[in-house]
């Protein structure tokens, strides 16, 4: 996020301390489609994305008085818009959590990856319309990780952020980020190769994978 | 780093992330890339690491609900009827 935007962002923020409908107006008009995205990105589903934005911007519009003029504001927002949508996760559904050791590569003993089953994936990936439906499953994938490993991925990979504002964002350190960053996208990486897999080759390395 | 230091199992579980961000040191870089140079089992595995990020970009909804902007208005006008 650049310097400028910062700035401009604060301007918006002093106004709206003062009363300044407009400002939030214009607040609204500028984050909107990020955060419905974010949104998006924990609860799957439009409609609950709508309302987790919803609920995000009358969050910002209630508590904008206790935001820190020191930091930056879209990582003090983004915190809020994803607070407003596991608050509505939460309430939805039960927490599922996968153990992320257990898609981890396999090596052989001389230390190489053994992967017999690559070629589909990456053929895969290369058309089209099997890319797109690898990405419908990748969407249910990353729904099974753990939030923290979630929003890594989603943020980076998905809405192509920039890993130090979201690491800002979640409030950890570049190092932290890239790792749940790497571990989030070996077990996305390992379960489509589990649906990509031609399943008579694949059959006993999905096995070992569950 | 000689070749048998970069175990497959150091390059992918300890390096890809810097290595394909970009920021990892040159002299590292380079090393890592011999190591690939001879190492068709590592090759597939970036591809598919690579593949696995392609399909992820195709994620992000690309279609934002019409008159969202309108909606959250509504929504938080209708909670604050204007200044608290």
């Amino acid at each position: 996020m650049p310097e400028d935007q910062n700035a401009s962002d604060l301007d918006l923020v002093r106004r709206i301390k003062r009363g300044d409908d407009q400002a939030f107006r214009e607040m609204v008009d500028g984050y909107n489609a990020r955060v419905y995205s974010l949104s998006y990105g924990v609860l799957r589903n439009s409609e609950d994305a709508e309302e987790a934005t919803q609920d995000a911007f009358l969050t910002l519009y209630r508590k904008i008085g206790t935001f820190d003029e020191s930091k930056k504001f879209f990582s003090w927002f983004y915190r809020v818009a994803l607070n407003a949508a596991y608050s509505r996760a939460r309430r939805r559904r039960p927490a599922v959590t996968v153990s992320l050791d257990d898609y981890v590569p396999r090596f052989r003993d001389d230390g190489h990856a053994a992967s017999p089953e690559f070629a589909a994936f990456v053929e895969g990936a290369e058309d089209e319309a099997i890319a797109k439906d690898l990405a419908e499953r990748a969407e249910g994938f990353i729904a099974e990780l753990p939030d923290a490993y979630r929003d890594a991925i989603w943020m980076v990979d998905v809405e192509e952020m920039k890993p130090a504002d979201v690491a800002e964002t979640l409030d950890i350190s570049i190092a932290a980020l890239k790792s749940r960053l790497h571990r989030a996208r070996l077990f996305v990486r390992q379960r489509l190769l589990e649906v990509a897999a031609v399943p008579k080759a694949g059959d006993a390395e999905r096995r070992v994978a569950r | 780093m000689k070749h048998d230091e970069i175990t497959c199992k150091r390059l992918i579980l300890e390096s890809l992330v810097e290595y394909e961000d970009g920021s990892m040191p040159d002299p590292d870089r380079h090393e890592l890339e011999r190591h690939l140079a001879h190492c068709p089992p590592c090759i597939v595995f970036l591809k598919s690491y690579r593949a696995t990020g392609r399909t992820l970009k195709m994620l992000k909804p690309r279609e934002i609900p019409k008159n969202l902007a309108e909606a959250v208005m509504s929504f938080v006008r209708a909670r604050c009827d204007k200044k608290e």
